[in-house]
């Protein structure tokens, strides 16, 4: 959310309470104020064709607003009638009626001449796991499978350190590469993968994700990825082909001490 | 008892400073433990759980020697070189920089913990005096000119190559103060620079030198003037990012320019001559066995042309040195890690082998079974160990005695001014590297010193086999079973092309018959240049069509670096966008869409005017 646009947009809005404008600089400010705020209110941008159908949504409304009401309808009416009859406007209604030619010309020659973008792939980040997944013989239900080594938190704190510490070294030997020295996702060959490797910092990641997940993922790594997730262009390998089940459990282990994380329990039904 | 807003406020402010205080007061060792230990191990002796999978090492911080300082050659690093380094890191390299993770007073208490490890820090007599760095001079056409003959005459380009690409005629032989060999810098590429790619930061690195690598300090050697001279040499040589620090020029898409001439491969370069340059990142390939956790190439800079009938493609890429007198293939078995480093005769490296040992080489991660079955069996790096000193640049340069070669001189010449024979002269401080160097010609070890290899240099360009109908392309290593790919590999010592088709690592098949690819292949200065020629349209693999993106993907073998197989750098998937001949002329559009608009506005005020003109309405 960018509080700054939102603010003066809603300021605006306020303002418009006392000063009172006429009905036809009331529907532009609207419509201009809502288009700031989905181009430009938000982080993470909206895409154009989102933006353009809820433009399209916020035209209609203010068009029935204005029909509603006859008196309404005279208060817009009547300002552009004058524009484009009366005298006085005429220098005015000469530019405009050019500068509107000149401007849907110039979107054409834009669209025409823009540089190409490579076609981008909209990957689902947490693809749904499948009911199960076998590895190394060993029969995983993805539902109800927990890190056989979390209670130990409890019962064994000396035992559960010490796998903690064995899942770091098994981090630094392996996951470094991508996904960095401080599980930011910023290693040192980041910069050549698309999707990037994950931050497990992110409070979007493993902080919301059950640690049977992170096992399928780390497990199976892109290959074992259904279609949504692209598995043809992610660079998590499919860790068993490396690393032993204990190994897999003690990694994860790891990642929640070393972000302080917990994980998602398992749900009971 | 209620609080006022006052109070409240200020009991929240006590409650952060406390909580400030209290992360701040987590000791050096801490954090030491917690970010450093797993790379530079718990008693800072560089042999973290991860060593073995670095290049360049972690640092030893027990020897003293640092890399990145203010501070003459052979002297320790100021606190501020240490602050640095653990700020912004080290690009290129596994030290990642903690600037966004770490509080100033933690890093304070690291740097104080840091230096815990080394008694030099305590040793005046190893506090070398602050080199300061003055603000630069203008960067201008002179200077950089001045600084290109002062290269010369300096012999920079013995390592780093005629024009700085890293392929010196010693480059091969290098080796740090632990008998590894280490990497000459590009100097194109001054993203990769360990210290930084500013011109401020050159002139540190040019004034200080690297502790414990062959790169020399040129403090109180050459006029500060000369100095700023090759450093503005060496910015040219990058690009010429005289404000700030440059970045790394990757893209994500290959632009093919249509052409109306022929696509005529003897002309070479010029056949490219204002098409866009792509140039796309590659990381090693660590996604299944055989895995290369430090390629020696880190980009591709990619061309391409085509005309109604052909395309053709130009590949570039910085190679030390070209290796073409042995085999590769895309389907040569790579080792596994642990093999790999079997392969190095660590009973002739100082300290032996770093790290870990090994819980069973023969097995890890055997995913095709037989993970040391490579085809050669001579272990080239055994012998050059073997070999010792015979390679040795050093000695070569001892006995080289050309009156305008430096290195000559310092063997024979202590003169003041003389870089080399400060150094030599000064054998007593321990810092100095041309001493330390001639010591290991005769009683240390060498490490690969340039050795012929068993594999040659490759490139490979990967396509999809058949264009992809929806979004699921085939996996980017080598493609899959059910989505194959075709690799136009070229093994660089060996003649003409060799289609692979790709359906998983494991799955690469000679290509039978299809599509003639003709190549020329050269290796100059430094770079590797291949051009592709094919026909556009293909039956048996993938045809490019005007106005499509084509999926793209490329693989580097180094031979020096003993890349085969699966042991190799690689790109993810990029697009290639292959450019409509002709091009659409936007002006007819533009004036349909703007007289169009012109006349219903006329028609408007028109029918508004008939109906609404003798009315008054407003005013």
């Amino acid at each position: 959310m960018n509080l700054l646009v939102i603010s003066a947009i809603l300021a605006a809005m306020v303002g418009m309470r006392f000063l009172k404008p006429s009905m036809l600089a009331w529907i532009a400010i609207w419509w201009l104020g809502m288009f700031a705020i989905l181009e430009f209110g938000f982080a993470v941008p909206i895409p154009a064709s989102v933006i353009k159908i809820y433009m399209g949504i916020i035209t209609l409304s203010l068009i029935a607003y204005v029909l509603t009401d006859p008196e309404r309808v005279e208060q817009v009416w009547n300002p552009i009638v004058a524009f484009t009859v009366e005298k006085r406007f005429q220098p005015l209604l000469v530019v405009v009626g050019l500068l509107i030619p000149c401007v849907v010309a110039w979107s054409i020659y834009a669209d025409m001449t823009k540089s190409k973008q490579a076609p981008s792939f909209a990957r689902t980040v947490h693809p749904a796991p499948p009911d199960q997944i076998t590895v190394h013989d060993t029969d995983y239900p993805l539902g109800f499978a927990d890190n056989p080594y979390r209670t130990l938190e409890a019962s064994a704190p000396e035992e559960f350190a010490a796998r903690v510490q064995a899942g770091r070294d098994v981090y630094y030997s392996n996951c470094l590469w991508c996904h960095g020295d401080v599980m930011a996702g910023e290693g040192m060959f980041a910069h050549a993968l698309n999707p990037i490797p994950t931050s497990f910092e992110d409070p979007g990641t493993i902080a919301m994700l059950r640690e049977a997940f992170l096992f399928w993922r780390i497990a199976k790594g892109a290959p074992g990825m259904p279609d949504e997730g692209g598995p043809w262009e992610s660079a998590m390998p499919a860790w068993e082909n490396f690393l032993s089940e204990e190994e897999m459990w003690n990694v994860i282990l790891f990642l929640y001490d070393f972000t302080d994380y917990k994980p998602r329990a398992v749900e009971l039904h | 008892m209620r609080w006022s807003h006052s109070s409240r406020v200020l009991v929240l402010g006590i409650f952060l400073c406390l909580l400030a205080g209290a992360v701040a007061a987590q000791d050096g060792e801490a954090l030491y433990a917690k970010y450093c230990s797993q790379c530079h191990g718990d008693s800072g002796d560089g042999m973290g759980v991860a060593a073995p999978f670095l290049k360049p090492a972690p640092r030893d911080f027990t020897s003293g020697k640092y890399k990145i300082r203010r501070t003459p050659t052979g002297s320790m690093p100021l606190d501020e070189d240490l602050e640095r380094v653990i700020k912004v890191g080290l690009p290129y390299t596994a030290m990642p920089g903690f600037e966004k993770v770490l509080s100033d007073s933690q890093v304070d208490s690291l740097v104080a913990h840091l230096k815990t490890f080394s008694a030099d820090f305590e040793d005046p007599e190893a506090l070398g005096e602050p080199i300061e760095i003055p603000s630069p001079p203008p960067y201008t056409p002179e200077s950089v000119e001045r600084g290109a003959q002062l290269y010369v005459e300096t012999g920079c380009g013995r390592c780093h190559g005629e024009i700085g690409y890293g392929d010196g005629g010693s480059a091969p032989t290098l080796v740090d103060d632990w008998g590894v060999h280490i990497k000459v810098a590009d100097l194109s590429m001054p993203w990769t620079f360990r210290g930084g790619g500013t011109r401020q930061d050159i002139f540190r690195t040019m004034s200080s030198g690297f502790n414990g690598t062959p790169m020399p300090g040129f403090h109180g050697a050459l006029p500060t003037e000369d100095i700023w001279g090759i450093v503005d040499y060496i910015v040219s040589l990058g690009g010429g990012t005289v404000e700030g620090a440059p970045e790394a020029p990757y893209t994500s898409l290959l632009v093919s320019q249509g052409i109306e001439d022929e696509v005529d491969l003897s002309k070479g370069a010029e056949l490219f001559v204002g098409a866009q340059e792509a140039v796309f990142p590659l990381v090693g390939q660590i996604i299944e066995p055989g895995r290369n956790f430090f390629p020696a190439t880190t980009s591709v800079s990619v061309k391409a042309v085509h005309n109604t009938e052909e395309i053709a493609f130009m590949v570039r890429w910085h190679d030390m040195r070209a290796e073409t007198i042995g085999i590769n293939g895309p389907d040569l078995r790579a080792p596994e890690w642990m093999a790999q480093l079997d392969e190095i005769d660590w009973a002739s490296v100082p300290g032996g082998r770093p790290g870990m040992t090994p819980a069973d080489g023969g097995d890890e991660g055997g995913l095709w079974g037989d993970a040391e079955g490579d085809g050669g069996g001579d272990d080239p790096w055994g012998d050059a160990a073997a070999d010792d000193g015979a390679e040795d640049p050093w000695g070569d340069a001892a006995t080289d005695d050309g009156a305008e070669d430096p290195w000559g001189d310092a063997a024979t010449d202590d003169g003041a001014e003389d870089p080399w024979g400060d150094a030599a002269a000064d054998e007593g401080s321990g810092g100095d590297f041309w001493g330390d160097e001639e010591g290991a010609a005769v009683a240390g070890p060498t490490l690969a010193s340039g050795p012929e290899t068993e594999f040659n240099d490759a490139i490979a360009l990967q396509f999809p086999l058949s264009m992809p109908t929806g979004v699921r392309k085939p996996y980017f290593l080598f493609g899959d079973a059910q989505n194959a790919v075709d690799l136009w590999f070229v093994d660089l010592g060996s003649d003409g092309i060799q289609r692979y088709t790709g359906r998983g690592s494991a799955a690469i098949a000679p290509a039978e018959g299809g599509d003639r690819v003709e190549i020329i292949k050269s290796y100059e200065q430094g770079v590797w240049t291949v051009i592709y020629k094919r026909k556009l349209v293909s039956r048996s693999s993938i045809s490019f069509s005007e106005d499509s993106f084509v999926p793209i993907a490329f693989s580097v073998w180094d031979g020096f670096n003993r890349e085969r197989g699966n042991k190799r750098g690689l790109t993810r998937w990029f697009s290639l966008y292959v450019e409509p001949l002709e091009k659409p002329d936007p002006m007819a559009p533009m004036l349909k869409a703007g007289l169009g608009v012109l006349g219903l506005e006329l028609l408007i005020v028109f029918l508004m005017r008939r109906r609404f003109g003798n009315k008054k309405l407003i005013g």
